[in-house]
């Protein structure tokens, strides 16, 4: 009974650490190769545990003695038996009455295997992994064989079990390579991988069942001796030496790969199993970046050289795009079956260079100019992501895309043809550009202000034209007459001006000309809206700052004075019951300066005209002291009754067309040199008047002889015969003539006004460095205006300051300037 | 009488009335206000010296405040007097 209690112990805790280990072998085992392999090698091991867990139940220990070493054995357990019963004998014998302790002493020396132990269970050992390794059954336990390797171990044997062990697999790998059918030369590739791949999962499978039942080695002998590897990894090392030693089946292997792959890549189905197998090879020996990663990457590149050269040559750009975008996806989803992560950067890196940035300049010359113009929303949107992988891919769309809207916005603005639409053109060219800048190029910055300094560049390339065209866009939209636009499509339409006008450098030509055109909406009450004026007031006061837009506000404010003037003057003429009851007198009262300059004009008018202008003059100036009137005529206009056979009219004329028609009451017929002498209506002016009376579309005199020309010595007279269906017409007056002399004086007023900005930007320069050589004062010059300046100008301008002494020249140096303060 | 007319629409400028345009101090145009004025008229109007040389009335005004004895014309350097007339 204490010689039972006395072992129990020692066998429980030595039954624990086994089963220990063996779950550890099992975590390893599906760490190491997750394979049906490895499902299989579990299944094993798993049968291996369940033999030791029956063992443990059974609690039989005398078949384990005598299948450890017979003889032996059965000499211990005789010896234990006998020490017993002579025990037993000793009680037998004593006296009755005298009780003794019984004692149990321990062995005194360890007990010791049998001298031919060790032998056998190395031929045992051995057959079994030569079983395993030519995949035969095991005549031994499992069970049995781990604790022969236990026992093995525990009694110092264990490094010459490990070398043995090690020689063994050493001889199977080196049998294996060595196999005539994988170097013979007339294999079929696919059958070679296969082979190959079969052996190497073996291999594996082989490993995993040795490994276990050395598994007590591996936890004491290999983790005591740093020197020394596991098991497993010394079945890869072994293996891998010799595959990689073995250069024919090497390459063989790695060229089989490669065929694979590339007919993958040429649309072929594929075993990828296989493929994955062999590069989990490849991987596990710790060659498969030396020995297969640079041939594929280098396979890649000239596939993909050749390729992209062709496909260039075949497909037009949005369809080689997406030839590249299916590729990538191709090269990644190969990358997630079978290859190995590391290859990732490398393979993509590859493919984006020989696909795309060594034809990047193609790509764009090629195509990007017609995916813009016809605004191939998607294809851009695909070439944006593409470019954006390789380096330098964005720059260099960002910079085709800046010289297409150069190029295409260039020829909006210089085509003199075009000057109708242009205003309209480039609205929608950059609304245009700015969808495909926020659909296609992901609002990138660099983008939008690539679009930006581009239509600065181009919108300037045609001096004064584009600034004078805005103005009159914007009058368009601001008269009255232009219907079907709310009030919200306009302001929107007003905010997209703007941006075309920030764009401007000669903002004072677009002042002169919006003045002008303001100036003709006030005076004639075209304007459509008050607000929208001043909306459009305010946009360009917050532009440009409140000294460009003080004059346009004076204009308003002329404006409304006017209004109130209208009001005092109408209650003084009724209380002082003069005969201007007859007529309806209305006056613009406009601050000189503010306003356009008129050129002064002067017309013989009739009594009706003068007695109230001078009955005005009389009431203003009594009013505003220290002040002058100057009176144009040809910015009034009247409402004229009169008489037709057909009935009475009511005409909307100018001035001009007034002072005309009102002669007719003298005379019925009158020359053109009579009516010339009569009114002094200059020259051009006159003929234009009368062709809008006569040759108009409402003729309410009639020229002799007929023509659309009006020429000395023609005759006129009323039209008592003139019909229409309206009671009130308007006569407009003819203005494309006018209009081409507008232009050229307001831009020889914007001429004049800039000599000022050049004479202020010397002054400033000079009074900063005080002596400056001319040409480096012509350079700065050049630096500072924003508009373009020739240099015979600016020669004038610095000639006319030393003339009124803000500058002299230098006495000693002909070529130098100097500042006086 | 065939033609009459029902209402006239007239236009006319104001400026005021002096021998130049710009005023020597400021050398703004007259009817460009002052500097520190934002609008022309009444409330920034023009003083005549006795001299016939003609001001902005606050340019002319700050100008002789900065004059502690003789108070001269600044285009003809004679002795300031305003023509009341």
């Amino acid at each position: 009974m204490s010689a039972a209690k006395k072992y129990k112990p020692m066998d429980t805790t030595e039954l624990h650490e086994n089963t220990e280990n063996i779950a550890a072998c099992l975590k390893k085992a599906e760490n190491v190769a997750p394979t049906a392999a490895a499902a299989s090698s579990v299944g094993r091991s798993a049968f291996a545990a369940q033999n030791m867990n029956s063992a443990s139940t059974n609690g039989e220990r005398l078949p384990n003695f005598s299948k450890l070493g017979g003889s032996h054995g059965e000499i211990r357990t005789a010896s234990t038996t006998s020490n017993l019963l002579n025990r037993m004998g000793a009680i037998h014998n004593s006296k009755p009455g005298d009780v003794k302790k019984i004692v149990i002493k321990n062995f005194k020396d360890k007990p010791t295997l049998p001298d031919n132990y060790s032998k056998d269970t190395y031929v045992k050992l051995e057959e079994a992994v030569i079983a395993i390794q030519l995949s035969k059954p095991i005549k031994y336990s499992l069970e049995e064989l781990y604790q022969a390797v236990v026992n093995m171990c525990s009694h110092k044997m264990d490094a010459q079990l490990y070398a043995k062990l090690k020689e063994l697999t050493e001889q199977h790998v080196k049998r294996n390579i060595k196999l005539k059918e994988l170097t013979g030369g007339s294999m079929d590739k696919l059958i070679l991988l296969e082979k190959i791949n079969h052996w190497w999962l073996s291999f594996c499978q082989q490993m995993i069942m040795i490994r276990s039942i050395f598994l007590y080695m591996d936890r004491t002998y290999v983790l005591q001796n740093s020197t020394v590897h596991s098991i497993w990894d010394m079945g890869l090392d072994l293996f891998r030496i010799h595959f990689a030693q073995n250069s024919v089946v090497q390459k063989r292997t790695v060229d089989g790969l490669l065929t694979l792959i590339e007919k993958e890549r040429q649309g072929s189905t594929v075993d990828r199993g296989l493929l994955k197998s062999l590069v989990r090879m490849l991987c596990d020996l710790q060659i498969y970046t030396s020995s297969f990663e640079e041939k594929f990457l280098d396979a890649t590149n000239q596939l993909y050289k050749a390729e992209s050269q062709r496909k260039m040559q075949e497909l037009e750009v949005p369809e080689y795009l997406q030839h590249v975008n299916k590729r990538l996806a191709e090269e990644n989803e190969r990358l997630r079956h079978y290859l190995d992560s590391s290859t990732k950067h490398p393979l993509i890196y590859n493919v984006e260079k020989e696909l795309l940035a060594e034809h990047l300049t193609s790509i764009l010359q090629k195509g990007l100019d017609s995916l813009l113009e016809d605004n191939r929303l998607s294809d851009l949107t695909l070439l944006y992501g593409l470019l954006s992988r390789v380096k330098n891919g964005t720059s260099e769309l960002c910079g085709n895309f800046n010289g297409f809207i150069k190029k295409k916005g260039r020829t909006i603005v210089i085509d003199p043809e075009k000057d109708k639409s242009m205003v309209q053109d480039l609205l929608d060219f950059k609304d245009k550009m700015d969808v495909i800048v926020r659909t296609c190029f992901e609002h990138n910055e660099k983008f939008t202000n690539s679009l930006r300094e581009a239509f600065e560049f181009f919108i300037n390339q045609r001096a004064n034209k584009p600034a004078e065209l805005i103005a009159k866009y914007v009058d368009m939209k601001l008269r009255s007459g232009n219907k079907g636009t709310t009030d919200e499509e306009l302001e929107k339409t007003l905010d997209k001006i703007m941006v075309l006008f920030r764009f401007i450098h000669g903002k004072d030509v677009f002042e002169a000309f919006y003045k002008k055109d303001l100036a003709k909406r006030l005076l004639v009450g075209k304007s459509a809206s008050v607000d929208s004026e001043k909306s459009m007031l305010s946009k360009l006061k917050q532009e440009c700052g409140g000294g460009f837009t003080s004059k346009l506000e004076g204009m308003f404010k002329d404006m409304e004075l006017s209004r109130d003037i209208n009001i005092a003057f109408r209650g003084h003429a009724l209380s002082n019951n003069r005969d201007v009851h007859n007529l309806d007198l209305c006056v613009s009262i406009l601050t000189m300066g503010y306003w356009p300059t008129y050129a002064p004009t002067e017309v013989t008018m009739p009594p009706q005209f003068i007695n109230p202008q001078q009955i005005f003059n009389k009431f203003y100036l009594e009013k505003h002291s220290g002040r002058k009137l100057q009176w144009q005529p040809t910015l009034g206009n009247c409402m004229l009754r009169a008489q037709f056979d057909a009935g009475p009219k009511e005409l909307l004329v100018s001035l001009f067309q007034a002072l005309v028609l009102l002669l007719f009451n003298d005379k019925p017929v009158l020359s053109y040199e009579e009516i010339l002498a009569a009114t002094l209506i200059e020259d051009g002016e006159l003929r234009r008047t009368l062709q809008s009376l006569a040759c108009g579309r409402a003729r309410v005199i009639t020229k002799t002889p007929k023509g659309r020309e009006i020429l000395d010595g023609d005759q006129f007279d009323f039209n008592n015969e003139f019909t229409n269906k309206l009671f009130r017409i308007k006569i407009n007056q003819i203005q494309m003539k006018e209009t081409n002399e507008e232009q050229k004086a307001t831009e020889e007023r914007v001429f004049q006004d800039r000599q000022y900005q050049i004479d202020a930007a010397i002054v400033r320069i000079m009074k900063m460095r005080k002596t400056l050589s001319h040409n480096l004062l012509i350079t700065e010059l050049f630096n500072q205006l924003t508009f373009p300046v020739k240099p015979a100008d600016l020669k004038k301008r610095i000639e006319s300051l030393i003339d009124r002494d803000y500058m002299e020249r230098d006495k000693d140096n002909q070529n130098q300037y100097n500042y006086v303060a | 009488m065939k033609v009459t007319i029902k209402s006239w629409t007239g236009v006319a400028t104001w400026r005021w009335i002096a021998n130049d345009e710009n005023c020597g101090i400021c050398r703004m145009s007259f009817e460009s206000t002052c500097p520190e004025c934002a609008l022309p008229g009444d409330d920034c109007p023009l003083v005549w010296g006795v001299c016939s040389h003609c001001f902005h009335m606050h340019c002319i005004v700050k100008w002789l405040n900065l004059q502690p004895l003789n108070k001269q014309c600044p285009m003809c350097r004679q002795s300031w007097k305003f023509n009341v007339h």
